[in-house]
């Protein structure tokens, strides 16, 4: 495990590394000049100079990026032009909300996609597996936005149950309870997606673990059907999901952009979706790099965590 | 199995794959026909005529905020949509497969380089990556498409090289390279005519989250731009009207749904049917179902025996001389088991008894229904089986027992060791757990000593004593000799008064099975405990038991005391096997073989055997009327019992 680690956190910096190198490298697809295309047509010829020097764009490509990795070393990731702040402490402080309606729908999406995967395969090509199957593909068909606006309009709107916005800040000191009530549909909308890809994956790994030999072998010694699907199935459908449940992190961390915007969470999606609108590149930069650094170390927690479930997976 | 059919016939016969056509249809003909069918001009704007309800105005759906027909914007915004995510699969497709292609085929360097590019763009959310691309390039539809399509490339990069290095070690590439061929003209003649329908597939089921991708961008903003319109943007525009208008914001959406889902519908069908690894092709997992319903009516015409009830009562004629004897430990009297929808058994007629005590072997060769028969007895045959006849275990009848009754019977009163050891642990428990679990699995007597020690004592018992660290280890850590010690040592967790014990040396060395042996007689040599010893090999047959059951073909033919079935076998097939068992000090003695192959399931349809003996065709003493009448089991001798029309 202790070696597992270390290599893990070895290759760290070099993936690291290449995801600073592919956002530096996108920004840099700005058509034109990234000065005028930030200040916008009215700044004036002394501030564009700046900004240009500032930005290095006198200098080679591999300098600048240098430069830029050297800021970003000392945790300097520019200046916001249209917020007037430093980028770090504009993305650092909308950072938590992200985490955590992120990390509430991942634990929500597994938590219904393993329930879903396990009741089908349980039920394997039978009349409840095509119901949970239909559900899963409609949970994975479904526009996540979409859903985000359909469940404001029922629960929000019509049923008056649940707030649709106005979650002002996560902090605050409106109570566990109030942040709660806000979570709850951002949150579901985006589990509802995630839950359905990891319930189509959850089904097909559960039907091959359920109907592995050992498992047979268990009924055979008398364990209980109960312990059979929750304790071995279960697990070994875990130790198969981790990757993907990684990688649902991703679809999260990206998904967010769209409900913070909907439901006017105060995260990091929804500051990229206003930097982008105002052309504010340095914040897009800046944002994109720490939200891809968050899904790199979820990824890294997701691979540790199938090692820990599958005592095999160390001596492949 | 099915008869072969073509991909087209076996397409039409899946549910799912006509659904999600059908869906498809409903969304993307009028899509397709926008242009020409009678439609509002979807661009025209109307303010006096803004948010019109459905069905006014000549306005099927209404209009929206600016009073366009919404009808019109609908289906045009789906073609928008459409064509964007199909483009922008193309290009994903193509580049990624150029590069898997280059990865997958060169090796070495380039798969290095080009795959840890992959990598670096696996470490990223797609969605983001895609949101950074636009957010440089600026908003519009192609971008969006752009930013999209480089978002999904690592993804077939990927799956193309595993598919291409897949395709590489097959044989006729080799045939290729030896044939002088170079590596563009192995590409293009070999590589990519196989690599298609994988790709083709790929494409299929990518196309669903690039519709959804190409709306969320367009939903943001930067996609479609004013005065054009996809799906995506016009539930953007619409969201502003939510709570007054949701059919504006809705629809879209909704269009969206039923779009990607027929997409998803038909790929997934698509997949089930070229992709041999798919989980639906696994067959049911055994389990406990509702017994009652079994017997069921068999069909009359191919079914001679008549069906018997689980009651008892109307037990078939001619039969009723064997009901339960009360000595009898486990009496199983014409075992049939068949696979749903064939009319022809793996096993049928299978009968016999065993008594307390008794230790009995049954060989056969692999296919013979040996393992079958052995599952059944705990009522674990495959999900996919039909068990009838009937089996008693200490005078109670299994056939009519509740699953809850059958898992009090497992491992308490009948154990199970089965053939490979590796499968019957879970990889992922350590044996402590399993072994405790398998102690607590069943209710202990009032002065049993706590688990822990009972687990050190059956270890102990199956010569794992030493080990004290073994139940902290994990069965991937165990070789096969310990893991089939622990197999038996759970196997006794309960005192069983019946031990199956299935080929459980086969898997095993030499000098291991010998240990497993003796420990098998050791533990049913007292006489207290019966043992039914299945395997192919008359030798472990002949050290252990008493009483041998010879299986061909999914019926008992021979079945006698262990000496007198080895020495005057009656059973043409008995004879036969004896004389191809090697003997030990005896190298030079001729192997013979038994001409043909046992029937398979596929042989055994109706008319393929005819009713006639099932060795009839292998048998070197045959005469006709063997191959017109299947033979009866006959006494030979007191407790020896054939099923030959002329025993040797």
């Amino acid at each position: 495990m202790s070696g597992y680690l270390v290599r893990r956190l070895l290759l760290l910096p070099p993936v690291l590394l290449g995801v600073a190198l592919v956002v530096f490298t996108v920004m840099s697809l700005v058509p034109g000049d990234p000065a005028l295309a930030i200040l916008g047509p009215y700044a004036t010829p002394e501030r564009l100079a700046a900004l240009r020097s500032e930005l290095g764009l006198d200098q080679p490509w591999l300098l600048r990026f240098l430069g830029w990795l050297g800021g970003l070393a000392r945790g300097d990731l520019g200046h916001s032009v249209a917020l007037e702040r430093p980028v770090l402490a504009l993305v650092l402080e909308r950072l938590g909300p992200t985490l955590l309606l992120a990390g509430s729908a991942l634990l929500l999406g597994t938590l219904l996609g393993l329930a879903a995967g396990l009741t089908a395969a349980r039920h394997h090509n039978r009349p409840l597996d095509r119901w949970v199957t239909l559900g899963i593909l409609l949970g994975i068909s479904v526009p996540a936005f979409w859903l985000g606006l359909a469940l404001i309009l029922i629960f929000a709107v019509w049923l008056g149950w649940l707030p649709a916005s106005g979650m002002g800040s996560v902090w605050g000191t409106s109570g566990a309870l109030d942040l709660a009530r806000h979570l709850v549909l951002p949150a579901s909308s985006l589990a509802l997606v995630a839950g359905g890809v990891i319930g189509r994956l959850g089904r097909g790994a559960a039907i091959e673990v359920l109907a592995a030999p050992a498992l047979q072998m268990a009924r055979a010694r008398g364990i209980a059907e109960y312990r059979l699907l929750l304790v071995h199935g279960l697990r070994g459908v875990l130790a198969r999901l981790a990757p993907v449940i990684g990688l649902q992190a991703g679809f999260l961390l990206g998904g967010a952009v769209y409900i913070e915007t909907i439901f006017q969470w105060p995260g990091l999606g929804r500051l990229l979706v206003d930097a982008i609108a105002a052309r504010d590149l340095l914040l897009v930069q800046g944002g994109v790099l720490v939200l891809a650094t968050a899904y790199v170390l979820v990824n890294l927690v997701t691979d540790l965590l199938q090692h820990v479930l599958d005592p095999r997976t160390g001596g492949r | 199995m099915a008869e072969p059919a073509g991909p087209f016939v076996r397409l039409r016969r899946q549910p799912g794959a006509l659904a999600g056509l059908a869906l498809l249809g409903l969304v993307l003909l009028p899509a397709l026909a926008a242009p020409w069918l009678p439609l509002a001009d979807p661009a025209l704007t109307a303010p006096a005529r803004r948010m019109l309800p459905a069905l006014t105005g000549g306005h099927w759906l209404g209009t929206d905020q600016l009073g366009r027909d919404l009808l019109a914007r609908l289906l045009w915004g789906a073609r928008a949509s459409l064509l964007v995510a199909v483009l922008a699969t193309l290009v994903a497709a193509l580049t990624g497969a150029l590069i898997g292609l280059l990865a997958g085929f060169f090796g070495r360097l380039a798969d290095v380089l080009l795959m840890r590019g992959i990598d670096v763009l696996m470490a990223f959310p797609y969605l983001l990556l895609a949101l950074a691309i636009v957010a440089a390039l600026g908003p519009g539809l192609g971008h969006a498409m752009l930013a999209i399509a480089v978002a999904n490339v690592p993804f077939f990069a990927r799956a193309v090289r595993g598919a291409v290095l897949e395709i590489r070690h097959q044989d006729y590439i080799a045939a290729a390279r030896l044939g002088g061929h170079r590596g563009p003209a192995i590409i293009v003649a070999e590589v990519l005519p196989n690599l298609l329908p994988t790709l083709l597939l790929l494409m299929t089921t990518t196309l669903g989250w690039m519709v959804l991708e190409t709306a969320g961008l367009s939903f943001l903003g930067l996609g479609a731009q004013p005065p054009d319109a996809d799906l995506g943007s016009m539930l953007g525009e619409g969201r502003e009207f939510l709570t007054t208008y949701p059919r504006v914001a809705i629809l879209p959406g909704l269009l969206i749904l039923l779009l990607v889902t027929g997409i998803n519908l038909f790929g997934d069908s698509l997949r089930d049917l070229l992709d041999p690894r798919s989980p639906d092709r696994i067959p049911d997992q055994t389990q406990d179902r509702r017994l009652d319903r079994h017997p069921r009516p068999c069909p009359a015409a191919q079914c001679a025996r008549p069906a018997e009830a689980v009651s008892g009562a109307s037990a078939a004629p001619g039969l009723a001389s064997e009901a339960p004897s009360a000595a009898a430990l486990l009496q199983v009297q014409d075992l049939v088991l068949s696979l749903t929808g064939q009319s022809v058994p793996l096993v049928e007629g299978v009968s016999f008894t065993l008594e307390r005590g008794e230790r009995v072997g049954m060989v056969g060769e692999s296919g013979s229904g040996k393992t079958l028969t052995a599952l059944a007895l705990l009522h674990l045959q495959p999900a996919s089986m039909r068990l009838d006849g009937r089996r008693w275990f200490a005078g109670q009848e299994l056939g009519g027992l509740s699953a809850a009754a059958l898992r009090d019977l497992r491992n308490r009163r009948i154990a199970y060791i089965p053939q490979d050891p590796g499968a019957a642990l879970d990889p992922l428990f350590r044996i402590g757990v399993q072994l405790a679990a398998t102690i607590r699995a069943h209710p202990a007597p009032a002065d049993a000593p706590p688990v822990r020690v009972r687990a050190a004592r059956l270890l102990a018992q199956v010569g794992l004593g030493d080990d004290t660290q073994l139940v902290r280890r994990f069965p991937h850590a165990l070789s096969g000799g310990q893991c089939q010690r622990v197999a038996i040592a759970m196997a006794l967790a309960h005192d069983p008064e019946l031990l199956i014990a299935d080929e459980a040396t086969t898997a095993l060395d030499v000098r291991v099975q010998a240990g497993i042996l003796d420990l098998l007689g050791d533990l049913s040599g007292d006489g207290r405990r019966a043992l039914l010893c299945v395997s192919h090999d008359l030798a472990v047959i002949a050290r252990l038991c008493q009483r041998v059951l010879v299986m061909y073909a999914g019926r008992v033919v021979e079945d006698g005391p262990l000496a007198q079935v080895l020495h005057t076998p009656a059973h043409p097939y008995t004879a036969a096997l004896l004389a191809c068992s090697p003997e030990l000090g005896r190298p030079d003695k001729p192997l013979p073989v038994i001409p043909g192959q046992p029937p398979t399931a596929a042989e055994a349809r109706p008319g393929a055997v005819a009713g006639g003996c099932r060795f009839a065709p292998r048998c070197r003493h045959t005469q006709p009327d063997c191959r017109t009448d299947e033979p009866a089991l006959i006494e030979v001798a007191p407790g020896h019992r054939v099923r030959c029309r002329y025993p040797l």
